[in-house]
């Protein structure tokens, strides 16, 4: 049988003719085309970077970095542009997004490797994957016209009751004016958005992990929150945490559905239910209209957000290193 | 006892599997198994005894770790698989729905193809299966995970760096490990599932002296594709076909002496 097989190969092998002509013109056309395409990103992001901090300068030089960051006052009128109130938006949007998300996201990633029954697997993940298929301008109508009046009916209204003239939460959960957009509505948008990139990514680093390890941890007796928690978890944790970080990437940055939402307001208000603004929103809303010195704000806070969005991932990078130190 | 050893009394009429005069821990009646639609297991009998090493063998295929699979129900974690007829543990049928599958498993160890640390440190891979299911004090903890450390034949190895992750290990000693973390437990069975195929020779001897002793402890059954490591390591030795046990004895009876002819040909090499 085998004897067989092998002079059948050698027959082949025998008619397979002459070595074939040489192509070394086109591969070396290929491999700097190749070069070509992969340069082409290292320019444009230095592009983008160059035109940042141009464009930006004016604004920096105005008021000092420092001075730019931490202040607290945005008023067109009187040209004076401070950009904590952005900043602060923007991170505490993306912390409340990430608190209400990642649970959930992680949630889903194990219900559908772990416990899903398999005729449900594909409706669920699908649905996942639609979640990260709405635009963006979608989930901003949808969270101001029938979001947001839910939250100021459900949650901030009696909430209020609750809280009003209590220590600390009557300062942090209390709203002024209850009209559902706010900070904490940007947060529970941007959750929406990020639950999809972070559970799929989990869910494929958890089908990753070898079905041996999971048996042998069911094996010893494990529950599955056991199995979960101390093994699989821990076997993907790295990963993890970058599925995580991709969300947070996603929330920083965000601009159209956090526009709708977060009320846009200019000062830095003490609740998570204070209306507020995000960088992104604050540029989106101004762009149109600005000029000289508020462009050149504009620009400035661009190049903060670029900054944020490097520092969590300089952040992650860190902590990344640690999980895989230990 | 006694109710098990009258049990295996019932299927008599020369059937592979019943082991006359022996206590049996581990008595397995018309056991059926199905992935599926696939009848993977045909009506099995067997019985494993206390104390000494029962040997699974047979072709690619043939069923032997899925029958190892049984023991622990480790199958149930996929929802196509099911298994009909009778497994007893110490008399309890432990394919009966009422069975609380974690606490099985905890008497049932395995050891399986690959060695499996978990992510965590050398003693936190013993300690954590201990944890799982007694509360003991931090010193009793550390006795008992040198204590298995030892009886894996590992403890000379790390006992110095004990913090470390299970994973920085050598192929061969992260098996010794999972075999450590096993036996930390206590379990009355151990299961090893071809322990010794993704390691090199020397490996596999200090896995295969390591079974020997733990023998005197645990009853154990090892599905293995090498003939000549069951020959080796266990007393009895039972030769699947096709989801069928063929023949089942004595390890040198059924490969000095085989009765069936299939036994035969696969012993002496003919096929498989």
């Amino acid at each position: 049988m085998s004897l067989v097989a092998s002079s059948e190969h050698i027959l082949a092998a025998s008619h397979a003719g002459s070595p074939r002509p040489s192509h070394s013109g086109f591969d070396r056309i290929f491999r700097a085309a190749a070069f070509g395409c992969a340069a082409l990103v290292l320019l444009v992001l230095a592009g983008i970077l160059a035109a940042m901090l141009y464009g930006g300068w004016p604004a920096f030089r105005e008021f000092g970095f420092f001075g730019f960051v931490t202040g607290s006052v945005w008023n067109v009128g009187a040209d004076q542009y401070g950009a904590w109130p952005a900043i602060a938006g923007t991170l505490s949007s993306a912390f409340i997004a990430l608190v209400i998300g990642v649970p959930i996201s992680l949630g889903i990633a194990v219900f559908l490797t772990q416990l899903s029954p398999p005729w449900l697997k594909a409706p669920i993940a699908t649905a996942v994957e639609l979640l990260a298929a709405v635009p963006s301008i979608i989930y901003g109508m949808w969270g101001l016209f029938v979001f947001a009046p839910l939250v100021a009916n459900y949650i901030q209204v009696p909430l209020n009751s609750v809280v009003e003239g209590l220590p600390i939460v009557g300062t942090i959960l209390y709203s002024r004016v209850p009209s559902g957009t706010g900070i904490f509505t940007a947060g529970i948008i941007l959750a929406l958005m990020i639950i999809p990139f972070i559970a799929s990514v989990t869910r494929d680093m958890l089908d990753q992990i070898p079905p041996v390890l999971r048996e042998s941890a069911y094996g010893i007796g494990c529950t599955t929150w056991e199995v979960v928690r101390h093994v699989l978890v821990p076997q993907a944790g790295v990963s993890i945490i970058g599925a995580i970080m991709l969300g947070l990437g996603r929330a920083l940055g965000e601009t159209m559905a956090v526009t709708f939402v977060i009320g846009n307001a200019n000062r830095l208000g003490g609740s998570i239910f204070d209306p507020g603004s995000t960088i992104a929103s604050r540029i989106a809303n101004e762009f149109n209209e600005a000029a000289d010195l508020q462009l050149n704000a504009l620009i400035a806070l661009g190049c903060i957000l670029f900054l944020v969005t490097f520092a969590v991932l300089i952040a992650a990078r860190l902590l990344i290193a640690r999980v895989q130190r230990s | 006892m006694n109710a098990v050893s009258s049990m295996v009394h019932l299927d008599r009429g020369g059937r592979p599997g019943t082991n006359e005069g022996a206590p049996a821990r581990i008595s397995v009646r018309n056991l059926d198994f199905y992935y599926g639609d696939f009848h993977s297991l045909k009506n099995i009998t067997i019985d494993f005894k206390d104390r000494h090493v029962t040997a699974l063998i047979g072709p690619s295929g043939c069923g032997k770790s899925t029958l190892l699979r049984c023991f622990n129900r480790i199958y149930s974690l996929y929802p196509d698989q099911r298994a009909t007829g009778e497994i007893l543990l110490d008399g309890r049928n432990i394919l009966a729905p009422n069975v609380d599958v974690n606490e099985l498993r905890s008497r049932v160890g395995m050891v399986f193809q690959k060695p499996t640390p978990f992510p965590m440190s050398i003693y936190d891979n013993v300690a954590f299966g201990v944890r799982l299911y007694e509360k003991l004090p931090k010193a009793e903890v550390d006795a008992r995970v040198e204590s298995a450390l030892r009886r894996a034949a590992l403890w000379d190895e790390v006992k110095d760096k004990l913090r470390q992750p299970g994973l920085g290990l050598s192929g061969g000693q992260q098996q010794r490990l999972c075999i450590a973390r096993t036996v930390a437990q206590g379990p009355e069975v151990i299961l090893f599932d071809e322990p010794t195929s993704a390691l090199d020779p020397i490996s596999t001897g200090k896995i295969e002296e390591l079974i020997e002793h733990l023998r005197t402890e645990f009853t154990i059954v090892i599905v293995t594709h090498n003939m000549q490591q069951a020959a080796r390591i266990s007393q009895y030795t039972g030769f699947m076909y096709l989801g069928e046990l063929v023949e089942f004895g004595a390890t040198n009876n059924l490969f000095m002496n085989p009765v069936k002819k299939q036994t035969h040909d696969y012993v002496t090499g003919r096929f498989g």
